[in-house]
């Protein structure tokens, strides 16, 4: 193959791909093109894409956070938690959410940066010990209003409009009502992630850290502390995730947060081939996630069943893959000769 | 009934006053001494509120006969399912409730059990075993009424979405219902099918429904016969603005769900529900029947309830406490009943 093309097609293959299955998508399935349907794909991968970019954090470190998905959903039975039981308003629920987040991701990042644990199996333990927990409070039930509770009395509290709001509300964009707020909330901390990773001193000594831990820590980057910042934000961001379901569903589902953690792991990885990047990158999380977001509302859109759907999405995955590590090692290899 | 009461209270003073042993006269062997009857509950399923509602059931009919009951616990692991069983045997049981698990791995044990001279009562899985009966909840007259109900308020012609998964045997029953109405009625036209168990799945179901309504306008009627599918299409009708022109039929409920329907303009019409504390307090008399020595029969069905929108409305019904005052029917089934049998306190 021409080196060029090569180059040409690892940088904007993915792009391409995207745009010609958006475009796939609006010949084949009636009502795909429209401002509306965009909007909620948009929706559809805002939560799985905020925790996906909180995983970019952890990945540009070199690390990586299994308990996304449960921090996600203990959030989302906190927030319910504070809310119904507790009867605390919007402002304290989301501030415990994301105290809880902060904290989650504090430990993980202490037992990995202090205690030696392999950053898999550290957060591979917290998110056992957080499906766990987030079931203690209410004996394994989902939380909603009316409920009964153990002393036989019946849970009065309910979700405060403002709560809500963050789920259901959406912007006036051209049309009423067009834009939910859980797409802003992406959207900004997309720009902010992408901000801080790619143009602040931090964000790179962060990417400095991931490539040679040693190095960094010889020219006196202080390892520990950003390894653990990581971790904080990636808790903080599943919080904010699980918050935002929380306000989406109205109650505290229990729910382990397994699909979760997959589809947003694999938009962070899906992110790797973007613009040839061949690392985490923030924009590229974002684009992977909307790219399994277009998928699958065109295929749900198109009557194809969920097995499919589970298929096609491995497929994307694992072709992305192979764009960054067989295709990128490729043109390393090249250069160097 | 009167004398059932009677029975009750004098069940309680005796209780009260020497410990229970005093009326345990009146019951059969082997409850004139309940201490001494030890049953266990072996369980495939244990997540979420229908199986914790079930395990209540189950506890409060074990402490109302005053027997001493073990929990075991396989969370899905079908191997360590049948494992439980064997420690179940071991440690001398005289009674087991299977719930739910695999034909496959259950038939052996539960085998095991009967030939151990075990008494074994088996909800929702097929052991195949006539010494068994099975305890059911009938997944086939849940979707049948929810259906019925849906041709009641939108006649017999209608566009129709359908939350389906196929290979849940529930689902799978249900599912017979839903092919049956729509053979018969011809006019019901089947626009999409969709469905996903992605947790959280309300969440899921609803990003699904939500590209299902843009791509098929002329939906008026979304059968979801599981109410995590329903609460998903619910929010999908809600964020699309269509709650005044679709309705949603399902099946199963919880308090979540009696809140979602109460909404104002709720597109969710009606669903029909078996509780599974009922169930639950079902498979423990069924099981106590065969101690003493009475045939339960081969299946016992626990017949399912249909709960409209109106109904919740009219009768001010706010959580499951509720329900069940309102709707006596719900809160307790005519199914292994006994004279002897003390029924859990209300």
């Amino acid at each position: 193959m021409n080196k060029n093309a090569l180059d040409y097609a690892i940088k904007y293959g993915f792009l391409l791909l995207l745009g010609g299955l958006a475009l796939f998508f609006s010949l084949y399935a009636s009502g795909f093109a429209s401002p509306r349907s965009a909007v909620f794909i948009l929706q559809s991968v805002a939560i799985t894409g905020i925790l996906a970019l909180g995983v970019t954090c952890t990945l540009v470190v070199g690390g990586f956070d299994l308990s996304i998905g449960s921090v996600a959903t203990s959030a989302l039975m906190l927030s319910a938690y504070t809310m119904v039981i507790l009867e605390q308003s919007a402002f304290v629920a989301v501030a415990v959410c994301l105290l809880m987040g902060a904290l989650v991701g504090l430990v993980n990042g202490l037992l990995i940066v202090k205690m030696r644990v392999p950053d898999l199996l550290a957060t591979l333990g917290m998110m056992f010990l957080l499906i766990g927990l987030q079931r203690i409070p209410t004996q394994g039930n989902s939380i909603a209003t009316g409920m009964s509770l153990e002393d036989g009395s019946v849970a009065e509290g309910t979700f405060s409009a403002a709560f809500l709001w963050l789920g259901r509300h959406r912007f006036d964009l051209f049309l009423d009502r067009l834009v939910p707020v859980p797409v802003v909330v992406f959207l900004l901390i997309a720009l902010l992630i992408w901000l801080f990773l790619g143009y602040t001193r931090h964000g790179r000594l962060m990417y400095a850290i991931g490539s040679n831990e040693r190095a960094a820590g010889l020219v006196g980057t202080n390892v520990h502390r950003y390894k653990i910042v990581a971790y904080m934000i990636s808790g903080m961001l599943a919080s904010v995730g699980g918050i935002l379901l929380a306000a989406r569903l109205g109650r505290g589902d229990i729910a382990s947060g397994n699909n979760l953690l997959l589809d947003s792991v694999a938009a962070a990885l899906i992110g790797f081939a973007v613009l040839g990047a061949a690392r985490p990158n923030a924009f590229g999380t974002a684009a992977g996630a909307l790219f399994v977001g277009i998928l699958l509302q065109g295929l749900t859109m198109m009557n194809a069943p969920y097995y499919m759907q589970d298929f096609v999405k491995g497929a994307v995955l694992v072709a992305a893959l192979v764009f960054t590590f067989y295709l990128s090692s490729r043109r390393g290899g090249r250069r160097t000769a | 009934m009167l004398r059932r009461d009677l029975m009750k209270m004098a069940l309680v003073a005796g209780l009260s006053f020497t410990g229970g042993s005093a009326f345990a006269a009146d019951m059969p062997a082997p409850f004139d001494k309940p201490e001494e009857v030890k049953i266990a509950l072996v369980r495939y399923l244990s997540t979420g509120d229908f199986f914790q509602s079930y395990l209540s059931g189950v506890e409060k009919q074990a402490e109302a006969l005053g027997v001493d009951l073990r929990v075991f616990d396989s969370r899905q692991d079908a191997a360590l399912q049948a494992d439980m069983v064997d420690q179940a045997i071991a440690l001398g049981v005289d009674g087991i409730v299977i719930q739910h698990g695999l034909t496959e791995s259950m038939k052996p044990a539960a085998q095991r059990a009967v030939d151990a001279g075990i008494k074994v009562v088996a909800f929702d899985v097929n052991v195949e075993n006539d010494a068994i009966p099975q305890v059911e909840q009938s997944d086939y007259m849940l979707g049948k009424l929810a259906l019925e109900q849906a041709i009641k308020d939108n006649g017999d012609t209608f566009t129709a979405g359908y939350v389906y998964v196929p290979g849940i045997a529930p689902l799978d029953r249900r599912d017979v219902a839903w092919k049956e109405v729509k053979k018969d009625n011809p006019g019901i036209k089947e626009a999409a099918m969709f469905g996903t168990l992605d947790n959280p799945i309300a969440n899921s179901v609803a990003n699904q429904a939500r590209s299902v309504l843009q791509a098929n306008p002329t939906i008026n009627v979304v059968f979801a016969p599981y109410d995590e599918f329903a609460k998903g299409v619910k929010i999908a009708v809600d964020e699309a603005g269509l709650s005044q022109d679709i309705k949603i039929y399902s099946a199963d409920v919880s308090t979540a769900d009696i809140s979602a329907m109460r909404e104002p303009d709720s597109a969710w019409a009606a669903t029909v529900a078996t509780n599974p504390a009922v169930v639950g307090e079902v498979s423990v008399r069924t099981l106590a029947l065969m101690l003493a020595g009475e045939d339960p029969g081969k299946q016992v069905i626990v017949p399912p309830t249909l709960i409209t929108q109106d109904f919740l409305n009219e009768q001010d019904v706010r959580n499951m406490g509720d329900l069940g005052e309102k709707m006596p029917q719900f809160q307790h089934a005519d199914v292994s009943v006994a004279e002897w049998i003390p029924l859990p306190k209300r």
